[in-house]
């Protein structure tokens, strides 16, 4: 079952040139799909494509369609798309519409118009899943910049989206910010909700993701497995320098003859290469 | 050369944000400054700047202690590319972005000219020159900051997470411009989280943790600590995990995929000769 | 005062308006001033708001002065400074006992006025230590670049440029993404519902009684005794 589609999608912001060309992919319900590629690749604009920020919003010209849960985005409005579908921006800040941590994860709800009786406890547990716990009444504007970042995710998690499409959600987040918050994602994913991310550094995603879509240009380069997607990258040299330093080893090993398993993450690596040497070292002293 | 001597500062109830930091930079060193968010890298390099004042402690750059001094009057030895390059940008055109410092600074028409020049070359926007800043790209943007601070030809240049929100292929090539910028004899401090940068590119690592400096040494010494790389909430570097669990096997720990591959291949090749 | 809901006080602070405008005698708008600037201590919030009472009274006996100088007799133009410092306090007690949502809450929710316009407010006074920042992190990087502030009058003027430059280029970039992101999050698209109780109660239906029996009693006055 397919959660987003992307039939021959193109599309130009008004008075520019086309920014995506003939996009041909989907997300199936329930996957967690990583976008790659290079700054100005239209990575963004895919991102706002599935929410049906554009066309509606800026206008421009389109072709092709985009097909959220069935229906085609032309055909729908942002405001009926939002109910099933939550957008995080890169820029978080401007995202946060409110004076207090509460109102902001708070006015989803509103807008969706959900019983104020029920919007207190809501807003509590959204605020303990993603670590802010016990800060309702604190300033928007005291916040630090993690703490901001995680409040644009609480306001968009409150309205238990299906699909959570996020735009480097952890740019303002140190590695273990970073970590925590691609744990939360992948624990959402298991539970059901279907999540699309633009990430600059694969290795945070790699252990989560059953998709791997490389943008260059406006184009889709690869879309594929992760194994897959990466190994194609790697063979064919788009934008290899993406590729983390994990897959690499294993690519060079690979040229040199070794065949290994699945690589999600070092622990992977660790216990293939274990056996590999044990064997090894079995060998030399049994020779 | 930059001196900090015993330099405290609290911004925060009674806390103190950086907590009696020494440190010594040599001219021509390449230095990271990592540490959690909060953990006080980003003050410290603000103290080195002027923009704050410290509390106890001296800066002394050059020679002279910086007490008096205002930031404008540490830029013509310190450059400094804050993280976002959106607080700075307000020019028409990438070359006249870039001459917006040495003018401050009073260099004559001339000067001007050739440091810009200079600038552009050395961070690849030569091509660049007369594109709207604000178009540009993020890495673009960044490295119109650095020609700034470059054109205004100072020794040291203080760089807060340049590399933060930047595609893989960016991130290269800033880190080759500093590189090079670094092997021309210019001293660099990097201060950043991203640990496959400050493996790969520098040489010393300088770690706070809660104000406090609780690492001063090589990269090599860093990662060999791993219970510590843990507290102080930084991240092995993927080879360098890997390296590090397989060390019963006799493998010695490597930053670089690279060079571990052909340590790997060699041990396993080397084994059933 | 803070237990009462919103409306009510919105409707306070007309009453206390339409207060200044019947009333004619300086000793009437000086009791009202100083009534309510009795109310703001009794409610502890003297601390937070004298500063700005203060440039009220500076600005009202400026306004005093020129009406003055203008050739009004000296009791209109008192007159006329008192009423400005009675309606200006009431909008200070207005903003000091109610929280912005709050008072957005019952002007969408109550006087139907339109969500878009009620969310202004919040969504400036939600801006400004942002803008505050972004200011600051303006005039360090610039600083950092050699800018000083020194010099003559024009050259002060046209290297403010640096400073005012990046803000506004980033608040105009701002304000596109905050717009974005309100249709994003289902904003405008019909009715919504509120966290906020701003419900009338015994306590607000007393209050206005009140003020009605105030306003009827400054009308009589007036019009009988000439207040």
């Amino acid at each position: 079952m397919k959660a987003i589609s992307f039939e021959n999608f193109s599309y130009a912001y008004p008075k520019s040139e086309v920014v995506l060309n003939k996009l041909c992919f989907e997300v199936k319900k329930g996957s967690f799909t990583a976008i790659v590629g290079p700054s100005g690749a239209g990575k963004t604009t895919l991102c706002m494509a599935a929410a049906g920020v554009v066309p509606h919003y800026f206008g421009g010209r389109s072709a092709g369609s985009v097909v959220v849960q069935g229906v085609r985005t032309m055909d729908s409005t942002m405001g009926e798309l939002a109910k099933d579908v939550a957008l995080v921006l890169e820029d978080y800040e401007s995202q946060l519409v409110a004076m207090t941590v509460e109102e902001e994860v708070a006015f989803g709800l509103e807008n969706a118009c959900v019983d104020p009786k029920l919007i207190s406890s809501m807003v509590q547990e959204t605020l303990q899943l993603v670590g802010l716990a016990g800060r309702e009444q604190q300033e928007v504007g005291g916040l630090s910049g993690g703490q901001k970042q995680r409040l644009a995710l609480a306001g968009a998690l409150v309205t238990k989206p299906e699909i959570l499409i996020l735009d480097e959600p952890a740019s303002a987040l140190d590695p273990e910010g970073a970590a925590e918050l691609y744990d939360l994602l992948g624990r959402l994913n298991k539970q059901g909700m279907t999540i699309l991310v633009v990430e600059h550094e694969i290795a945070r995603v790699l252990p989560h993701i059953d998709q791997l879509v490389l943008l260059l240009n406006g184009s889709i380069a690869v879309a594929d497995q992760p194994e897959t997607a990466l190994r194609k990258m790697n063979d064919e040299g788009l934008f290899p320098e993406a590729i983390p330093p994990l897959l690499e080893l294993r690519f060079l090993l690979e040229k040199s003859g070794y065949r290994f398993g699945t690589w999600r993450c070092e622990a992977d690596a660790v216990r293939e290469l274990s056996a590999v040497l044990k064997e090894a070292e079995e060998v030399s002293q049994s020779a | 050369m930059l001196e900090i001597k015993g330099v405290s500062y609290c911004y925060q109830q009674g806390k103190p944000v950086v907590d009696n930091v020494s440190l010594t930079v040599e001219p021509g060193e390449f230095v990271a400054i990592a540490g959690r968010n909060g953990s006080g890298k980003t003050t410290l390099t603000r103290l080195i700047m002027s923009l704050i004042k410290p509390a106890n402690g001296q800066i002394i750059l050059n020679g002279v202690d910086t007490a008096r001094q205002s930031p404008g009057d540490i830029a013509r030895h310190v450059g400094y590319v804050f993280q976002n390059p959106d607080s700075q940008i307000f020019r028409d055109t990438v070359a006249s972005e870039t001459a917006y410092g040495p003018e401050q600074l009073g260099f004559t028409a001339q000067e001007i000219a050739a440091s810009v020049a200079e600038a552009l070359e050395r961070t690849g926007l030569t091509a660049l020159a007369d594109a709207y800043p604000r178009n540009l790209s993020r890495g673009q943007k960044q490295r119109v900051a650095i020609a700034s601070a470059l054109a205004m030809k100072p020794d040291i240049l203080i760089l807060d997470e340049p590399t933060s929100g930047q595609d893989a292929a960016e991130k290269e090539n800033l880190m080759r411009i500093l590189t090079e910028l670094n092997a021309e004899g210019k001293t660099i401090i990097l201060v950043t989280h991203d640990m496959d940068i400050l493996a790969r590119f520098t040489k010393r690592a300088v770690v706070m943790a809660s104000g406090v400096k609780v690492f001063d040494g090589t990269v090599t010494e860093l990662f060999g600590q791993y219970a510590n790389v843990q507290k102080w909430g930084l991240r092995e570097p993927a080879i360098m995990n890997i390296s590090r669990n397989l060390a019963k096997y006799g493998v010695s720990p490597d930053l670089t995929a690279t060079a571990f591959s052909r340590q790997i291949i060699d041990m396993l090749q080397g084994g059933r000769a | 005062m803070n237990k009462l809901a919103p409306l009510t006080k919105l409707i306070f602070t007309v009453a206390v308006s339409v207060w200044a405008m019947l009333l004619t005698s300086l000793l009437g708008l000086g009791l009202l001033a100083v009534a309510q600037i009795l109310l703001l201590a009794a409610l502890g919030l003297l601390k937070r708001t004298y500063k700005g009472i203060l440039s009220l009274t500076f600005f009202a006996a400026l306004l005093v002065l020129i009406q003055y100088a203008l050739g009004s007799n000296l009791e209109a133009a008192v007159a006329g400074g008192l009423r400005m410092i009675d309606m200006a306090t009431v909008f200070v007690i207005l903003l000091a006992t109610t929280k912005m949502q709050s008072l957005t809450t019952a002007l969408v929710s109550q006087c139907r006025v339109p969500q878009e316009y009620a969310f202004m407010f919040t969504t400036a006074l939600r801006f400004i230590p942002d803008f505050l920042a972004e200011s600051k992190a303006v005039r360090e990087a610039q600083a950092c670049r050699g800018y000083t502030g020194k010099g003559s009058i024009v050259r002060r003027f046209t290297s403010y440029l640096a400073l005012v430059g990046p803000l506004v280029l980033r608040a105009v970039s701002r304000s596109e993404t905050m717009a974005l992101s309100l249709e994003l999050r289902g904003f405008g698209a019909g009715r919504r519902s509120f966290s906020k109780d701003v419900g009338l109660r015994l306590r607000d239906y007393c209050t206005l009684a009140g003020m009605v029996a105030v306003t009827a009693g400054f009308t009589a006055g007036r019009m009988i005794y000439g207040w």
